[in-house]
């Protein structure tokens, strides 16, 4: 946290001016984050629909009924899976993948090429690319199903978004197609930044890349390691549109994630209140995400 | 430069790592490719080839599409956008500079509140903000999606912005306030100038989220004449079931002017984006 904290001897004048600066993004920042956010707990105790003037205070009645929502364990399942899946290949591969690059394992144009392709997807929108991966799948149509038909894999085509077991995970699919190249970018400036000539110095003993990799790369950026870790945890949470695009939560619900459970509640079936709820089960978790971030860079 | 290549990489690992890195780089480009040059195909002949390069260029696909409604969808994402940018950028700037040069109460908790904002997802917000909106009259007009945007862009902005002027010596501003120049001068004077090359880079990070921004306009806006090229290519993949060409020929139109920014600022795109979770 920064330098001069609290303990200022500032004067209420000087105090003014600063506060007037600072006013306008604070003023933004309460009227449309931190306010609805707050409102948004006080909502899920409540029962009501978008334009009724009644509302019926009912306590914790939403949370038991989130609880025993099988949805809701779908719901929690599917971000969990979705955070595990992204941790392993938006940390884990695309680290590896940063360290090839930065290892000059390619001649500079040819690791300049790589890391503009693998980069490409994450500055499109993701309805686009929702919508573009849709059309790759559809079944028999699709390149995916056609591709397979040409290599004589016929028998793995499926709908991949329209069956229960596999929507979810083609959707992460995408997902990690669009990002790992972003996250791979953000590692690779991070190892440009750990000293040449401790690898170097290895190199001269004889150590293998491999061995540099685990021994400097890996301690060189951990710091790194750490923020991207929770950048895609906090991400896979609120992960919302690709879902929303790709399968809506479906087929019969066996994609849904938090968001789209949460929307769907307010905007299609409007139960407000219980849509609140959900909200707040993500407020509660995105907030210790980000107390647990605050005591591990406090820690070192 | 000399390439320091590992001596103990045997030839086999090279051509291995080769072929990885050329997998994913097809992987990667080529659903894009896949897209370009099929949204110059009718439906039947992306059936019958959907690997080939069009046998007729239909151009008109274009032309189609952009008459179905994404001319509007690009004009309404050029105007939120650069709204949302421009007031983003005014207010970290200022917020930024009386964080880093200004000593007043409370600063280190109201640096926290703003950096705060970073964690909390949209959908926390969602429903009080859909029921402000309504009751403001500003549901369904361009402010539902600038104002939100704005709001949620503050903290990741404001935070580059200050990183980026802490590097600035605290002399510049000390001489001239000796001079007697007031802090709105020396903002907009020696500040200002010195900070253009991370207001590039942040002003086209946030242009880039707002561009691609979905659960607002999803939620604050119904009209064509309000929606922006996100909810725009959704309506219009729904009502063009049928038609693929021109459905792809709509979805290459919307992520054009990004592709292009892209590729002219590359340096800057990737420098921006990276420079937030790397110290």
């Amino acid at each position: 946290m920064p330098d001069r904290s609290d303990h200022t001897q500032a004067t209420w004048r000087q105090s003014l001016q600063g506060w007037l600066w600072v006013a306008p993004a604070l003023l933004f920042l309460v009227v449309f984050v931190y306010g609805p956010a707050l409102t948004n707990i006080r909502f899920s105790m409540f029962s009501f629909s978008a334009m009724s003037l009644d509302w019926d205070f009912v306590g914790f009645d939403n949370y038991l009924r989130l609880w025993n929502d099988p949805k809701f364990t779908t719901a929690l399942a599917n971000n969990a899976i979705y955070a595990a899946i992204s941790v392993t290949c938006q940390v884990g591969i695309a680290l590896v993948l940063a360290a090839v690059l930065e290892a000059r394992v390619f001649p500079d144009f040819s690791a300049n090429l790589f890391r503009t392709a693998l980069f490409l997807p994450s500055i499109l929108p993701v309805v686009v690319v929702g919508l573009v991966w849709q059309l790759l799948l559809t079944p028999t149509t699709g390149l995916i199903d056609q591709i397979l038909w040409e290599t004589g894999l016929a028998s793995w085509s499926k709908a991949w978004l329209g069956e229960p077991d596999t929507a979810i995970f083609a959707v992460i699919f995408v997902s990690q197609w669009q990002w790992t190249g972003y996250i791979m970018a953000l590692f690779m400036v991070a190892i440009r930044a750990v000293p040449r000539d401790l690898y170097e110095a290895m190199e001269i003993d004889g150590a293998s890349g491999v061995q540099q990799f685990w021994h400097i790369t890996v301690p060189g950026v951990r710091e790194t390691i750490l923020i991207v870790t929770i950048i895609t945890i906090l991400g896979s949470l609120k992960v919302f549109d690709i879902v929303w695009v790709m399968t809506a939560g479906g087929p019969n619900h066996s994609s849904e994630v938090l968001g789209t459970m949460m929307y769907r509640a307010a905007f299609r079936d409007d139960m407000v209140g219980y849509s609140s709820t959900i909200a707040t089960v993500i407020f509660f978790i995105a907030l210790t995400i980000g107390l647990v971030q605050i005591k591990l860079q406090k820690d070192r | 430069m000399a390439a320091r290549s590992f001596p103990a990489l045997a030839v086999a690992n090279r051509i291995l790592l080769w072929a990885v890195f050329l997998t994913l780089a097809v992987v990667c480009i080529y659903p894009m490719i896949w897209l370009f040059l099929n949204a110059f195909k009718t439906t039947n002949d992306m059936f019958a080839a959907t690997w080939g390069l069009p046998k007729v260029w239909h151009w008109e696909n274009f032309s189609t599409a952009w008459n179905y409604g994404i001319s509007r969808y690009l004009l309404n994402s050029l105007i939120v956008t650069t709204s949302t940018v421009l007031i983003e950028l005014t207010l970290a700037t200022m917020a930024a500079y009386a964080l880093v040069v200004m000593d007043f109460r409370a600063k280190a908790a109201i640096y926290t509140l703003i950096l705060g904002g970073a964690i909390l997802p949209p959908e926390v917000s969602l429903i009080p903000l859909f029921r402000v909106m309504a009751e403001t009259g500003l549901y369904n007009t361009y402010f539902a999606l600038i104002l939100p945007n704005v709001a949620f862009g503050l903290p990741f902005t404001t935070f580059l912005i200050r990183a980026y002027m802490t590097g600035i010596p605290g002399e510049l501003r000390e001489a001239a306030l000796m001079d007697g120049a007031g802090e709105a001068r020396i903002f907009r004077e020696v500040y200002l100038p010195l900070c253009r090359p991370i207001l590039a880079s942040a002003g086209l990070i946030s242009a880039m989220r707002v561009w691609n921004e979905f659960i607002f306009a999803l939620t604050f806006v119904e009209s064509e004449t309000v929606k922006t090229v996100t909810i725009g290519v959704m309506s219009f993949a729904v009502a063009l079931r049928a038609d693929w060409g021109v459905l792809m020929a709509g979805l290459a139109l919307s992520i054009l002017p990004i592709l292009a920014t892209f590729l002219v600022m590359q340096r800057q795109f990737v420098g921006g984006l990276t420079s937030g979770a790397v110290k």
